[in-house]
């Protein structure tokens, strides 16, 4: 019962915790989270578009590259995260001339979270009405046209809440790099928190992470709502 | 102006095939408003979207101007999309779009530059009633108003043709109506040609020139609207007539006065134009003396005559009535008697 107590005082005291230090983290971990979603967001949207298309175009020459999409987009998602960091060692060394660092995380984040957030942009475009692409296709519109005009803005709703919850499942992932040495404040909470027994480190880390994920749900559904004219 | 050549257009499932449209050949002249009819799964669907090669047809031509649209390439295909356009059942407006972005969305297709596009919206929001509106979004809109969006926008690029996919079948009558007499109103400023496919007679009755009826993937019969009107031919057709002309109420009321007069009989005068005026009925009861219950009429307009018909119960014996239809039909007159 007394190691109890003492252990929540240390929690709650913040004495070991460096702000600097703190702040580093964060700053490691927004940027983590803010490159890896602006690249699986394009990426994605790609994937995305190329499985829409694939899957309902008449023409022979889709149905291997839905096949060859889909099942790319099937095996980096089941994947483990923690599995396809090291996997990818390789490779990033080569991309990013490190496998240290918030640098030495990107590649895996966005290779794990692009084909996640292609599924959702496939979910968005098939609920575009049917009508309203045969409409554009009747104004003499090519598949262009459709994709910039038609596709992304009227999924654009869709497309923004997808990657909130990427945006949001990212942040998660970061944290998971940081334990085996990307930084960042899942770093942070692992290397001084669990490791040196400083619970309130763990805390503060924790506590920036929920803020990070609280704002950017609450920007993900500002600005989903504010497109949306539905 | 629309040649539709022995077009068959074959649906291939697993397990059959679905002959959609089978056979049909007919055409369209420049300026007419040509109506096709049919009961939903009758085909008009697919037979209209074989007029801009949304679908393409599985044997036959189909001819637009001097294009065969059945054998054009597609970059081709997309520049004569511009020249036929096309309304929609549901709108199938762009609801991330303002009414005039909506309106300029085929322009931007074709490449018209900004000044221009603007231009053409503002006309085309003052043809179709909609001024003020323009920065309004389509879900702030009435069914109405959706559609004459959707005809301002099938209108932008000056086009040839207006295929009509069941246009008004969202809307209530009023709503129809008013969107009817816009449709006759563009053809008459544009000299535009118009296909409509429909399964409400009022709609064919009060726009068309000529029809086409459906039925199973074929035309089962085509005329000038009048003529389908007042002298039908297939059954298709006739229950079409039937159901613009009567109701159900109409029916029923004829079986009260059957129990009411056994020995009546109940007899339909159908009757065109100028004869619709002249006093008739009133001159055969004088000369035969016969006594007469008008039971029902009507006279309803199309879009270039009227035409009506008269129900009436009279006592009378089948020696006379012969005399009667006789003397009807030199007065171009039609008599039939009703079934029991």
């Amino acid at each position: 019962m007394n190691e109890l107590i003492k252990e929540f005082t240390t929690m709650f005291s913040f004495e070991n915790v460096r702000w600097d230090a703190v702040w580093e983290a964060t700053y490691e971990t927004v940027y983590m989270t803010a490159i890896a979603t602006a690249f699986t967001f394009i990426f994605g949207i790609v994937l995305g578009i190329i499985l829409f298309l694939a899957s309902k175009s008449e023409i022979k020459a889709s149905k291997p590259i839905y096949g060859i999409t889909a099942f790319l987009v099937n095996l980096f998602r089941a994947i483990p995260f923690i599995i396809l960091i090291i996997l990818l060692i390789p490779f990033t060394k080569v991309m990013m001339g490190t496998i240290m660092g918030p640098n030495g995380a990107i590649p895996a984040l966005i290779i794990g979270s692009a084909p996640f957030y292609a599924r959702l942009v496939e979910i968005g475009l098939k609920e575009i009405d049917k009508g309203v692409i045969e409409a554009a296709e009747s104004m003499g519109a090519d598949t262009w046209t459709i994709i910039w005009k038609v596709l992304l803005p009227e999924s654009m709703p869709a497309l923004i809440s997808g990657i909130t919850v990427t945006a949001i499942m990212l942040v998660g992932s970061t944290a998971i790099a940081g334990v085996i040495g990307a930084g960042g404040l899942g770093n942070l909470a692992y290397m001084v928190g669990f490791t040196r027994n400083q619970s309130d480190v763990t805390l503060v880390a924790t506590i920036v992470i929920l803020v990070i994920v609280f704002i950017i749900q609450i920007a993900g559904d500002f600005f989903s709502k504010t497109v949306d004219k539905r | 102006m629309i040649d539709i050549r022995n077009v068959t257009k074959i649906f291939k499932t697993k397990s059959t095939d679905i002959r959609a449209v089978d056979d049909v050949s007919m055409n369209v002249t420049q300026g007419e408003i040509f109506g096709v009819i049919g009961y939903s799964g009758a085909g008009k669907s697919t037979l209209i979207r074989l007029f801009n090669g949304l679908e393409m047809p599985s044997s036959g031509d189909v001819v637009i101007g001097a294009d065969v649209i059945s054998s054009m390439s597609k970059p081709a295909l997309r520049k004569k999309r511009q020249k036929v356009s096309m309304i929609f059942q549901h709108f199938n407006l762009l609801w991330s779009r303002t009414v005039a972005e909506n309106i300029s969305f085929p322009l931007e297709i074709a490449g018209v530059p900004k000044k221009e596009r603007q231009k053409k919206v503002k006309e085309l929001v003052d043809l179709v009633g909609l001024a003020g509106r323009e920065d309004n979004y389509p879900s702030q809109l009435s069914g109405g108003q959706k559609q004459r969006v959707g005809i301002a926008r099938a209108l932008s690029n000056e086009p040839n043709v207006l295929l009509c996919d069941e246009a008004t079948s969202a809307l209530d009558p009023e709503t129809t109506d008013e969107v009817l007499d816009l449709l006759v109103k563009i053809r008459d400023e544009m000299n535009l040609t118009i296909v409509l496919i429909t399964h409400e007679m009022h709609v064919i009755r009060k726009i068309c020139d000529r029809a086409a009826v459906m039925e199973n993937g074929r035309i089962v019969e085509t005329g000038p609207v009048l003529k389908l009107f007042q002298n039908p031919e297939h059954s298709v057709t006739k229950r079409f007539v039937k159901d613009d002309i009567n109701d159900e109420e109409t029916a029923l009321s004829f079986d009260e006065v059957r129990e009411l007069f056994p020995t009546s009989k109940i007899l339909k005068f159908g009757f065109v134009g100028s004869q619709s005026k002249a006093p008739i009925v009133s001159q055969i009861v004088k000369k035969y003396d016969l006594d007469l219950n008008i039971l029902s009429g009507n006279i309803k307009r199309t879009n270039n005559e009227s035409y009506g018909h008269l129900f009436v119960a009279i006592d009378v014996n089948d020696e006379t009535l012969q005399k009667l239809e006789a003397e009807l039909s030199d007065h171009d007159v039609t008599v039939e008697v009703e079934d029991q």
